[in-house]
């Protein structure tokens, strides 16, 4: 069936089946590599994407279920020239190694201090009413959804924590 | 100088915005064909009926192959040639390739895979340690034995002696990027292969093998790996030789990529093993004699387990002096996984085990395990004078000409054997054992131990960690707390560098400086997260004294950079640093050979540095300098090479000198478990390791980090279960528990010892890639410890220690009487 | 690259439940509310038309009446973000461990119980929460409990033709304070071996009820009479103490499964009970 979805602020028409998931549909049909195939199995959190802005897993969510939302994806975030201050943040904190998961990662982040902005309570979250202290726990909580088999967490979270820092001093 | 600089990985800024590419990122022509095999569903038997037209008929299938479209099926063995693709009949393991879908798309591929009728004649497969021992199912004829003094002897009279037995679990790779090769048929036939492979000419090899080609036609390039640890030393050999059969017989590209549970079917996991024990000791807890047994479960092939399991048994003493020591080594076979290669390659399975003793001995004398550990260690290395400082990259040396010494002639060629594979033991010359160095007290393996740095490495851990106070008061706090209870424990490292097939310790590398001054360079290691390329990058421009950003760093390519070994064993900075340093000396000495003519002074006099060349009094700019050193025809390409001297190994005797040197580590991990259920977590790690003169402090601070928390996932969370046909059934995410971001260290301090290297080796740098997975045997002993605090018996963990077992364990000590 | 070949499927997103239930009377659909449980398990045997819910406003939502009704489409996100009585801390706690973020955004709370795995996390608390489900068809609408709707592992009463469109709180169990307890070995993002919900109310220092589930210790989650009825009329301060591993292991057959061998489950369920009571009265 033809769709058409709204990606990185543009419009793309794109013709598959409706079985067809968004991470296949970004990676096969509309050459957006950057979101990776981890597990397939909405587990291991490399095929994150925000929808209107919420992180949620390409791998399991239909593209045809995407239709009529914003899509971000690693490559609608920034640019090699004009890098997120999150993506700025994992670079010069090393935050990965292979490299992998961190296009899942970042964009998890992303919608993560969004989501702190929001002020919404964690499991981690001692008081659910908040205000919500950025604590190492807090993160490695928030982003439970991404593994990273290289297991470079202490520079995910030093790159999350400065960015937030960064965004509070703005 | 760009060395012992802290600068990011060279793709960092691709990586961060989605670009870096990967195998499967790679855009291929329309008419690519997609792949998928169709798997055994029992662990043991013969296929008596393959229907599979069903197959065919399938929706997008192009084609289909089964046993009988192949003479021979091709193999896929890094080792002894009993791997074929797709079974030829016999169903060894359940998971087992039976046949090969080509398809227009991945997904109409593996749903076809599914439609196959196949018929099994079943026959009781050989699944546990006890299986196989009782039917005698193995590799090599026997356990292969070496030993040291008397051991039987030493430990009967023994004061005290400790016996146990434990299991150790397996580890699965879990790469985040799963296995993935592409294949596109070239003119001529000649093939060129994308794969996610630590080992080019590997695939290189069995790609030509499988289509009776010459090596040369085929060609095989790796950008990088989304994450390797072992798995992709051999593993990836099925997929580029099945892409390769279809595009060849297609003449259409073909790619390859397993799902994440095809992937943990199919492939080999890190050995799992038994480990019996027996040990005597004195009333300080210095053991006078240890024998251990280590039953290895192989898997249906034996791809690197030979090495594997001898590197196990090279590790068996870890730190200690074990004057009396005997190892008995069983390579099982059996009906599952061909269990492979995986960060520490067996070393690991071996250093658990002599910790295990040396937790038990402190627990049998009601002492400070750390007491007894030290009470063991090598004596301290003498200091050597050469040693004192950093080795600057300069003045000019031939490493290539350090050829290793004039060892025996080696069997002449056989096309079959692959030369280049850790498997490939039989192959390997026998060679004289090297001299003991008079005085230094010698490994198991008869290696004189001259560099050991483990009391002034532990030494400073103690007191950064604040060892002694903390232990005290874990005591006072245990005693205060019934149902959670903390323990704490300090484990040593020594960790073997070298390949233990030694001719594997040589590599390439190829460097072209153009008439503009940029620098191409090109090594035979492969990317993988580990840093390699930047760091052989900063090697590089120390020596052109440019800025690192300034080297252009490419794919591993066979066809730029020959005959490589795999990227493993930790070698990859050890070897390919060297050998691009060694080509880049080349050039550099081109250059100022040149410039110095021209000034009418020596080439000695002429200095590379912040990208300006000196000499004379003048300073030009590199890209000056190469531009007229182009007009004047010097040639600006230079191949290097380096092979790592002094190795003398004879693995059937175990004697002689397999490492160059070894890495050290110590860490110090603070656990708490509950008593009730046994869920545990660690709430501090201090970690000190030992690389030498760093090349990159923080690439190499991440790789102790990562792998100290892989090493703790190992022995903790990552449990693999079989059920009783064969079944792996923790094939997912979801069952198979990864550390997570929430499994890091609460305090989490991790330092570099700092001191040079006494070999002389890059920079007198150390190799990071494996050593520091080990400091997370900390973490499966801190959880002994907290256990042996809920009563009086010894708490003989399992691993990984789950909170089943842990609870178990709890129980146990406290039934104890 | 392409899925050429492949005979092309429907996908209908209706925006009304009339709509829905109108395409489920023409034919077999897999029924999407969020598809983070489908999808894995359906993989690519995603067969046939897919019908999507998540698209229609009056499925999703909680709402205040007679009893608390959730909408069968509403997100463990907007489960955990909403303003709850303390007798729903249990559900709340429960929709923060299901998974990752990625998926709490995603997966409703209907489609974790129509998919009705044995380790699904909303089961525990709705049954603590005596919770009934509303199911629509073509024959009107209906409500049953959900101690019957789950009939077996991946089993449940819902008719072919039927949408599970709601879950309803009677009044009475909105009252009470609650706790979900969960262990795995790992603290986050596991499936997990045992997990437990449990309510309480208490006047004047006496717990007049207790409401406690364990879920992946059986085929189907279950309630303990047993133990629910040890702690009713016990103090307070004798909780945890009243709670027995034969009260637990009666109504409880648990598996020995990849996760955890039976005998554990037991030992395991038995305290987390204690742990989740105790939490409740905190």
């Amino acid at each position: 069936m033809q769709i058409s979805l709204d990606i990185n602020g543009s419009l793309r028409d794109v013709y598959l089946d409706p079985r067809t998931t968004l991470l296949d549909a970004l990676r096969s049909h509309l050459g957006l590599t950057g979101t990776k195939k981890g597990c397939d199995h909405g587990q291991c959190g490399a095929c994150t994407v925000l929808l209107d802005g919420r992180r949620v897993n390409a791998c399991l969510t239909l593209a045809c279920m995407a239709q009529g939302a914003k899509v971000t994806t690693i490559e609608g975030l920034g640019s090699s020239d004009a890098l997120s201050p999150l993506q700025a943040q994992f670079l010069n904190h090393d935050g990965f190694q292979c490299g992998f998961c961190t296009p899942g990662q970042i964009c998890s982040a992303t919608a993560m201090l969004e989501e702190l902005a929001a002020g919404w309570p964690s499991h981690a979250s001692t008081d659910l009413e908040g205000p919500f202290p950025l604590s190492h726990a807090e993160i490695a909580e928030r982003m439970s959804g991404n593994l990273c088999r290289c297991a470079a967490y202490s520079n995910i979270v030093d790159a999350i924590q400065n960015a937030a820092k960064d965004g509070d001093a703005k | 100088m760009s060395l012992g600089k802290s600068l990011p990985h060279d793709a960092a800024p691709l990586h961060v915005t989605g670009q870096a590419r990967y195998v499967d990122d790679i855009p291929l022509p329309a008419t690519a064909l997609h792949l998928a095999f169709g798997l055994s569903t029992i662990a043991h038997g013969e296929v008596t009926a393959l229907d599979l037209s069903a197959v065919r008929a399938a929706p997008g299938v192009v084609a289909v192959y089964g046993p009988e479209d192949f003479d021979p099926v091709p193999d896929c063995s890094p080792s002894a040639h009993d791997e074929p693709m797709i079974s030829t009949g016999e169903v060894l393991y359940l998971g087992m390739p039976l046949f090969l879908v080509a398809a227009d798309s991945h997904l109409a591929a593996r749903k076809a895979a599914r439609l196959a009728k196949v018929s099994y004649t079943e026959k009781p497969a050989l699944l546990t340690v006890d299986d196989a021992l009782a039917a005698n199912s193995r590799f090599e004829d026997g356990p292969v034995i070496w030993a040291k003094g008397d051991a039987a002897r030493a430990i009967a009279t023994a004061p005290h002696v400790v016996e146990g037995q434990f299991e150790l679990g397996g580890q699965e790779h879990f790469y985040l990027e799963g296995q993935v090769a592409a294949c596109l048929p070239l003119e001529g036939g000649d093939l060129l292969v994308h794969a996610s492979t630590q080992h080019p000419t590997e695939i290189q090899h069995k790609v030509a093998h499988a289509l009776h080609l010459p090596m040369s036609a085929v060609r095989v390039e790796v950008r990088r790996m989304g994450g390797g640890f072992g798995g992709k030393e051999s593993q990836g050999n099925a997929l580029a030789i099945a892409c390769a059969v279809v595009a060849a017989r297609t003449g259409r590209p073909a790619k390859m990529r397993y799902d994440r549970d095809d992937d943990m079917m199919i492939t080999g996991k890190r050995h799992d093993l038994r480990l019996l024990y027996r040990a005597g000791f004195d009333d300080r807890g210095q053991l006078t004699g240890v024998a251990f047994t280590h039953l290895f479960r192989c898997g249906w092939a034996q791809d690197l387990s030979l090495p594997v399991a001898d590197r196990a048994m090279l590790h068996a003493d870890n730190c200690y002096h074990l004057p009396h020591i005997r190892i008995e080594s069983h390579r099982l076979k059996t009906h599952t996984q061909s269990a492979t290669a995986f960060r520490g390659f067996g070393g690991p399975q071996g250093m658990v085990g002599i910790e295990r003793v040396m937790d038990h001995v402190a627990h049998a004398l009601g002492r400070d395990p750390l007491e007894v550990r030290r009470a063991n260690f090598y004596a301290p290395a003498e200091p050597v004078a050469s040693a004192g400082g950093a080795s600057p990259p300069g003045p000019p040396e031939d490493i290539s000409e350090q050829a290793i010494g004039a060892g025996p002639v080696p069997p002449s060629p056989d096309e079959t054997v692959d030369l280049t594979s850790r498997g490939a033991v039989e192959g390997q010359p026998e060679r004289g054992v090297a001299p003991a160095s008079p005085g230094a007290q010698t490994t198991p393996f008869f290696m004189p131990v001259e560099d050991f740095i483990g009391h002034e490495l532990v030494a400073r851990l103690v007191e950064t960690s604040d060892y002694a106070a903390r232990r005290a008061a874990i005591a006072d706090w245990n005693a205060a707390s019934p149902i959670l209870k903390r323990g704490i424990a300090l484990t040593p490292v020594k960790f073997g560098i070298s390949f233990t097939l030694t001719h594997l310790n040589q590599a390439g590398a190829l460097v072209h400086v153009y008439q503009d001054g940029s620098i191409h360079l090109n090594h035979g290691g492969t990317e993988m997260g580990q840093g390699l390329f930047q760091k052989v990058a900063q090697v590089a421009a120390g020596v052109f004294g440019v800025d690192p950003y300034a080297i252009k760093i490419t794919a591993t390519d066979t066809a730029k950079v020959p005959n490589t070994s795999a990227t493993a064993a930790s070698s990859g900075s050890d070897l390919n640093g060297m050998a691009a340093r060694a080509a880049c000396l080349t050039l550099r000495d081109r250059m100022a050979a040149f410039i110095a003519g021209k000034h009418q002074v020596k080439a000695d006099a002429v200095r590379f540095e912040g990208g300006r060349v000196r000499v004379a009094g003048e300073s030009y700019g590199f890209d000056q300098v190469a531009a007229w050193a182009y007009l004047a025809r010097v040639s600006l390409s230079s191949t290097g090479f380096y092979a790592t001297p002094k190795l003398q190994w004879d693995r059937k005797a175990g004697k002689g000198r397999p490492f160059l040197y070894f890495a050290y580590g110590a860490a110090v991990t603070e656990v708490v478990i509950d008593t009730l259920t046994g869920e545990n977590r660690i709430l501090r790690a201090d970690l000190l390791h030992d690389t030498g003169n760093s090349l990159n402090p923080a690439l190499d601070i991440g790789q102790i980090e990562g792998a100290y928390v892989q090493g703790a996932g190992w022995l903790t969370t990552e449990e693999l279960v079989w059920d009783g046909k064969g079944r792996l059934t923790t094939h997912a995410p979801s069952t198979y528990k990864l550390p997570a971001c929430s499994d890091r260290p609460d305090v989490f301090n991790v330092a570099l010892w700092g001191r040079p290297n006494r070999e002389d080796s890059v920079g007198r740098s150390k190799a990071v890639g494996e050593p520091p997975f080990m400091l997370g045997i900390s973490a499966f002993y801190a959880l002994s410890d907290a256990v042996a605090a809920c009563g009086p018996g010894y708490p003989a963990l399992d691993a990984p220690a789950t909170p089943e077992r842990v609870l178990a364990a709890v129980q146990r000590v406290q039934a104890h009487v | 690259m392409t899925d050429t070949g492949e005979d092309m499927r429907s996908y209908a997103r209706p925006q009304t439940l009339d709509e829905a239930i109108g395409l489920l009377a023409q034919g077999q659909h897999r029924i999407l509310a969020g598809g983070t449980d489908l999808y894995p398990s359906a993989g690519m045997q995603l067969d046939g038309d897919v019908l999507d819910l998540t698209a229609i406003p009056a499925l999703s939502g909680v709402t205040h009446g007679a009893g608390l009704r959730i909408g069968a489409c509403t997100t463990w996100t907007a489960i955990a973000e909403a303003d709850l009585p303390p007798a729903l801390r249990c559900l709340q706690q429960a929709a923060r461990q299901v998974g990752g973020r990625q998926v709490q955004n995603a997966g409703t709370i209907g489609g974790n119980l129509c998919n009705a795995s044995p380790a699904a996390d909303g089961v525990p608390p709705l049954l603590a929460l005596d919770a009934v489900v509303e199911l629509s068809g073509p024959g009107g609408t209906r409500q049953v409990p959900l101690t019957h709707f789950l009939t077996g592992p991946r089993q449940t009463l819902r008719a072919t033709d039927e949408v599970l469109t709601a879950v309803i709180l009677p009044d009475a169990a909105l009252y009470g304070q609650s706790s979900f307890e969960k262990l795995g070995a790992r603290a986050y993002l596991v499936i997990s071996i045992a997990m437990v919900a449990a309510r309480i109310q208490v006047t004047n220092g006496q717990i007049t009820k207790a409401a406690i589930a364990v879920g992946a210790c059986s085929g189907v989650a279950q309630r303990l009479p047993a133990a629910e009825a040890a702690l009713t009329g016990a103090p307070v301060a004798e909780a945890a103490a009243r709670v027995r591993a034969a009260d637990v292991a009666t109504a409880l057959s648990p598996i020995d499964d990849v996760r955890a061998s039976a005998s554990y489950r037991i030992v395991a369920a038995t305290e987390l009970v204690r742990r989740a009571v105790t939490g409740a009265l905190a």
